[in-house]
């Protein structure tokens, strides 16, 4: 460590630095943390009535059908992401390393472009591609001769889960390609030439090589899909608001309901808190798991 | 062995094709449909305009005042971004420099604020903005965009200024430079291609957001782009060639800040992720 040297102001004027930032951090951040950990054990509606009730917001929920089939939605979102982004994009890595695939750079810069579209304006789109009378999905259904095919996509319930996930692995599939990419560049080339000369076929040099040298890439996309796929809710507040019912509920969409259209911000507080920890759980476990496979 | 027929070599080049069409072709169908009219969408969801009018975007102004959301969008945006930079440098800075009592609690903090669902904030932060007055704000969205920058920028930033070496400083330092003016007229020039990146990402991530914007804002006057659109599709639910024309003023930006910036977008976005 490059501790005291000419050029180190006092530690005073430091923090005097790190204040400003540090200030809104913790306002934004912190402050709001602890609070709903408090507003959790009140019965509150946000006016002037806070009446503590200790734990039965949290009782409540463990009790609450629609906060763990929100969450079984996030799960969901999770597994189909894992599986299309995390799958489809490693596929594609691979493919763009071979000669023989053409147009690599334009597979690059457009694969990655729903990406930085705000996730409300692939949300609409999304809704206009499945509306029943003009949308895309519907018109080439029809067009391709599968009238049968044709499903309100996002108004029956046992499929609006897939219609809404969908969109959200469509969305970032291009991140985790990058990923991919990168990471795959660097596996020093001299493993993929001994293979070579011992005769391996370009797909065992991919299962025996690049799987096992991109471990880690692999434990950090799958951590990336957990933590963003709990907090979706742009998608699908713009496309289903949770509905019907509350099929499509996830939980930010749900923290959302029961704290701007219930009023109940004790409570929904608490669901916030629930999200929170279910979400770093999820995360904890991951990665524990991802280091077991390592030893 | 080959495992791949030319044949098959020629499918899978195909599929590929398919896919990455698949990415770009909603988005195009949206800035082309933009221009039609809603009788001509309703006959033939998929062709292209018959003719190129822009009466959609001239409604999308007048009557959704679009630009107002737009200039909201902007003016957001920008502040945003520009506290996050200068707060950020100086926080990267400190922490890439010095040795000082919390200097690793600060790191970790805001490492935190990396893996934490920000979503699972959207009520708590709603009440204190609420309690202390703080809603309804030109300035409201400012403050959490900001906060939830900061982490990103302060992890770029700080990997970038260990790499510099610590001469310079003191170099400045000998020839009378105050701590400020070492940050800011040495090193910040020294950092601009990650500084650069922090300013793309910053701003694409404040230009997107929706939920705290959808929170935290209920003054018509002050909404942004994304939660302007939302009141958008209410009051014209069935006229879709008109949403993708306010949907395309929204996007544009993003799509020619795209197209410039491409690599850089790319770098800052993985380099995020690689540290896992």
């Amino acid at each position: 460590m490059k501790t005291k040297s000419a050029i180190k102001p006092r530690n005073s004027k430091i923090y005097l630095y790190l204040l400003p930032g540090l200030a809104i951090y913790a306002f934004v951040v912190l402050v709001p943390l602890v609070m709903a950990l408090r507003y959790s054990f009140f019965d509150w509606s946000g006016g002037p009535n806070m009446d503590f009730i200790g734990l039965d917001n949290f009782v409540a929920l463990i009790q609450d059908d629609v906060f763990w089939q929100s969450f079984r939605n996030n799960l969901f979102i999770i597994i189909m992401s894992i599986i299309g982004q995390v799958g489809i994009a490693f596929l594609i890595a691979v493919l763009l390393t071979r000669s023989w695939v053409k147009w690599k750079q334009f597979h690059r810069t457009v694969i990655f472009i729903p990406n930085v579209l705000a996730a409300v304006i692939i949300g609409f789109l999304w809704s206009m591609i499945y509306n029943h009378d003009y949308g895309l999905l519907n018109y080439s259904l029809n067009a391709a001769g599968l009238e049968s095919w044709i499903s309100p996509w996002l108004d029956d319930p046992s499929i609006v889960m897939t219609s809404v996930t969908i969109p959200i692995v469509w969305q970032f599939v291009g991140f985790y390609l990058i990923i991919f990419m990168s990471a795959m560049q660097n596996i020093p080339d001299e493993l993929y030439e001994a293979a070579k000369i011992d005769g391996a076929t370009s797909w065992k040099q991919t299962w025996h090589i690049t799987m096992p040298m991109l471990k880690s890439t692999f434990r950090v996309a799958i951590m990336l899909c957990i933590a963003g796929n709990m907090k979706v809710f742009d998608h699908i507040f713009v496309m289903t608001g949770g509905g019907p019912g509350s099929s499509s509920t996830v939980m930010a969409q749900y923290a959302y309901d029961v704290s701007f259209n219930r009023f109940e911000l004790g409570y929904g507080s608490a669901v916030s808190i629930g999200m929170l920890a279910l979400s770093l759980g999820l995360i904890l476990i991951s990665q524990i798991i991802g280091r077991g496979e390592k030893e | 062995m080959k495992w791949l027929t030319p044949l098959g070599k020629t499918i899978v080049n195909i599929l590929l094709l398919m896919f990455s069409l698949s990415a770009v072709f909603p988005i195009i169908w949206m800035l082309y449909s933009s221009f039609k009219t809603q009788k001509e969408f309703t006959l033939n969801t998929i062709s292209l305009p018959e003719t190129w009018q822009f009466s959609n975007y001239i409604e999308a102004i007048q009557v959704g005042k679009l630009h107002e959301y737009f200039f909201n969008s902007v003016y957001i945006s920008l502040s945003s971004v520009f506290l996050i930079i200068f707060l950020g440098f100086i926080i990267a800075y400190m922490i890439a420099r010095f040795s000082f009592p919390g200097r690793k609690v600060i790191y970790i903090l805001f490492m935190f604020g990396m893996l934490i669902p920000i979503h699972g904030l959207l009520v708590p932060i709603f009440i204190e903005f609420k309690n202390v007055g703080l809603l309804n704000k030109p300035y409201t969205l400012i403050l959490p965009y900001v906060a939830f920058g900061l982490p990103i920028v302060i992890f770029l930033f700080e990997s970038f200024i260990k790499q510099i070496p610590k001469e310079i400083d003191e170099a400045a330092i000998m020839d009378g430079c105050t701590t400020f003016q070492v940050i800011f007229k040495i090193i910040f020039p020294v950092a601009s291609p990650v500084i650069a990146t922090a300013v793309i990402l910053s701003f694409l991530t404040a230009w997107n957001e929706f939920p705290f914007a959808l929170v935290l804002i209920q003054d018509e006057a002050l909404r942004t782009l994304p939660v302007g659109l939302t009141n958008f599709n209410g009051q014209y639910t069935v006229n879709y060639p008109q949403m993708m024309a306010a949907m395309s003023i929204t996007v544009l930006p993003v799509l020619l800040i795209y197209l410039a910036f491409y690599k850089k977008i790319i770098q800052g976005m993985t380099a995020g992720s690689v540290k896992g």
